[in-house]
């Protein structure tokens, strides 16, 4: 007795240095024993805490709760069945405020048959519960970081260079659904002629040296190809060991578009002025040429032969005068005279006017699409006619089996007039068509190759632009877009 | 009829090129060579019309003109330029005063028959 009742008094004392809740109770679930802990969180003393009901005790404010209900089906069960169950549940605690307990509840029995009671031994794990939602939300804020990303898509590959992570920026990117792309290789990003070469050497360098940044081309799911500024950095885990590569890429197709515009600005500003001061000095001497012939073919005097010879010295001057005056036209920077005009009367204008000019006989059908409620642009009609009119006769000599031309004008959404003038013509080459506003760059046979680069001067001096798309074959579309008048 | 006429351009065979063929319509031609020289021949002698290039070693053509309508201001003064039609040049040079603009671009004959047209409004102005 002397000895089990020192076994009690250690058993007492062990309890109550547990660091949890401890509750013993009869099979009606009338507490018998608990620790001191469980004292301090209920806020009673241990002698009025025996004989309770459990529920009384530990749901005292929020009784007959949905929560006390499910707590009391489990011990039920574990009465019943005399088995183990676990709940995790909110309490209420008296010196510690809400706190998120795992309750263990274990049937005690002498032998099989008799059960003796159960024990209710609670863990607090509101730390570990708040630092599991605080990862969740952190998970969550990186998630919305990388959907909020725009032009920006990031994703991550292992080290075979299969894709493990996809944020939503990649799929508004490249077009491919998370599903359709996760444990896929990256070289599906790559246009087929790069992924084999640029792969291998970007692993093998972010492996040397870290972060890699590379301007290059990915490929769309609709394989459209786009440049991009690709960033491909370590992807380490906690032990700063390589798990794979992080890839961010930057769409740089407007940059790019951009930077084409003003570089092919610039090409043309320094042509121009060459041109001018190149005809300058054409004039001078040529002029003297032409005048000094014109007074010897006037005095007269020659054979036929002679006066015949000097005639055509007196016509390819000519020639080379008429060469050159294009030339200054082209260079012009004289600054267009701005009125309010009607893109739409400037084309009908223009219309009668191809009758003038030496065209294929073949029969070009005109078809007219003008917008009717066309908003006013700022432009100078004489040079806007001569941008049409060079546009029409291209068009018209684009196809000498015959055709349809159409012109079509509208108001775009970025306050601007179109209007395109296309043909179902021969169309134009790739390697032509990036040539196609240089001066002196020619397809036709009896071409200056400055009618279109005089357009283009034309269009950039009216704040617009100038654009063309074509095939080969089937036909070719010129857009030009001036502003809005205010 | 026949005027008095000086012609003002910095490149020899130009000059003489202008001098010869506006004699040849029986007028009576003087050349110089920059614009210094034409304002100090201008100050000393009348003429009828003053062909004066845009582009001369010196002064430039538009100061040359500026001054030469400070000095006479009914004199008629015709611009020649090598650039072809530029709008800028022309602009400034008619707020200048200048009757008209022939360019070294042109054909012969359309030179020849500007320069009678614009010497000949110039005149009927003085008349006004």
């Amino acid at each position: 007795m002397h000895l089990a009742s020192d076994y009690e008094k250690i058993g007492l004392r062990l309890l109550d240095c547990i660091d949890g809740l401890f509750i013993f109770m009869d099979i009606q679930e009338n507490i018998l024993l608990c620790n001191k802990r469980l004292e301090e969180a209920v806020g009673l003393k241990r002698e009025s805490l025996v004989g309770k009901n459990w529920a009384v005790i530990l749901y005292r404010d929020t009784a007959s709760s949905i929560q006390q209900q499910m707590f009391k089906a489990v011990i039920d069960d574990s009465v019943f069945y005399k088995r183990k169950n676990n709940f995790e549940g909110l309490f209420l605690d008296n010196t510690l405020g809400q706190r998120h307990i795992f309750w263990d509840i274990i049937p005690v029995s002498t032998n099989d048959t008799n059960l003796e009671g159960i024990l209710l031994f609670g863990h607090d794990i509101t730390e570990l519960r708040e630092r599991q939602m605080t990862l969740k939300k952190m998970d969550e804020t990186m998630k919305n970081i990388f959907s909020s990303i725009r032009e920006y898509a990031l994703y991550v590959a292992n080290l075979d260079g299969n894709i493990t992570y996809y944020a939503m920026g990649a799929e508004k990117m490249f077009g491919w659904g998370k599903e359709e792309i996760v444990f896929k290789h990256v070289s599906i990003f790559h246009p087929h002629e790069d992924a084999d070469s640029l792969l291998p050497g970007l692993f093998e360098q972010v492996k040397k040296i870290g972060q890699v940044e590379i301007e290059t081309n990915l490929i769309k799911k609709d394989k459209e190809v786009f440049p991009v500024i690709l960033t491909v950095s370590p992807f380490l885990d906690t032990d700063g060991k390589l798990v794979g590569y992080v890839f961010i890429a930057k769409d740089i197709t407007e940059r790019k578009k951009l930077e084409y515009q003003v570089f092919q600005a610039e090409k043309m500003a320094a042509i121009g002025q060459l041109a001018a001061g190149m005809a300058h000095e054409i004039n001078n001497p040529l002029f003297v040429i032409s005048g000094r012939l014109e007074m010897l073919l006037e005095d007269g005097g020659f054979s036929p032969q002679i006066r015949q010879d000097l005639v055509i010295v007196q016509q390819q001057g000519d020639r080379i005068r008429k060469l050159v005056d294009r030339l200054l036209k082209f260079s012009r920077h004289s600054t267009p005279k701005f009125d309010k005009i009607n893109l739409n009367e400037v084309l009908e204008s223009v219309l009668p006017l191809l009758s003038y000019h030496k065209l294929p006989e073949a029969k070009v059908t005109i078809q007219k699409e003008l917008a009717d409620d066309l908003k006013l642009a700022m432009g100078d009609f004489n040079q806007l006619q001569e941008v049409f009119l060079n546009l029409l006769i291209n068009a018209c000599q684009a196809m000498p089996q015959g055709g349809v031309l159409t012109i079509k004008t509208y108001n775009t959404e970025d306050s601007f007039v179109a209007a395109s003038v296309s043909d179902t013509g021969c169309g134009i080459s790739p390697k032509d068509l990036k040539n196609i506003f240089m001066p002196f760059y020619s397809t036709k046979k009896e071409g200056t190759g400055l009618g279109l680069s005089i357009c283009y001067n034309i269009i950039r001096n009216h704040n617009g632009n100038i654009d063309v798309d074509s095939e080969v074959n089937k036909g070719t579309t010129f857009l030009i877009k001036i502003p809005f008048a205010k | 009829m026949s005027y008095k006429i000086l012609v003002v351009d910095d490149e020899e065979p130009v000059r003489n090129m202008f001098k010869d063929l506006l004699e040849r319509q029986g007028n009576l031609v003087k050349a110089t060579f920059s614009g210094e020289e034409a304002l100090s021949v201008v100050s000393n002698e009348d003429f009828d019309c003053v062909l004066l290039d845009i582009k001369l070693g010196g002064i430039s053509g538009l100061e040359a003109l500026k001054r030469m309508k400070e000095m006479k201001p009914t004199m008629p003064v015709i611009m020649i330029t090598g650039f072809g039609y530029d709008e800028e040049l022309i602009a400034k040079s008619k707020e200048l005063g200048c009757s008209g603009y022939i360019g070294k671009n042109m054909p012969i004959s359309q030179i020849l028959s500007n320069f009678k047209l614009y010497l000949h409004k110039a005149k009927e102005n003085a008349v006004d």
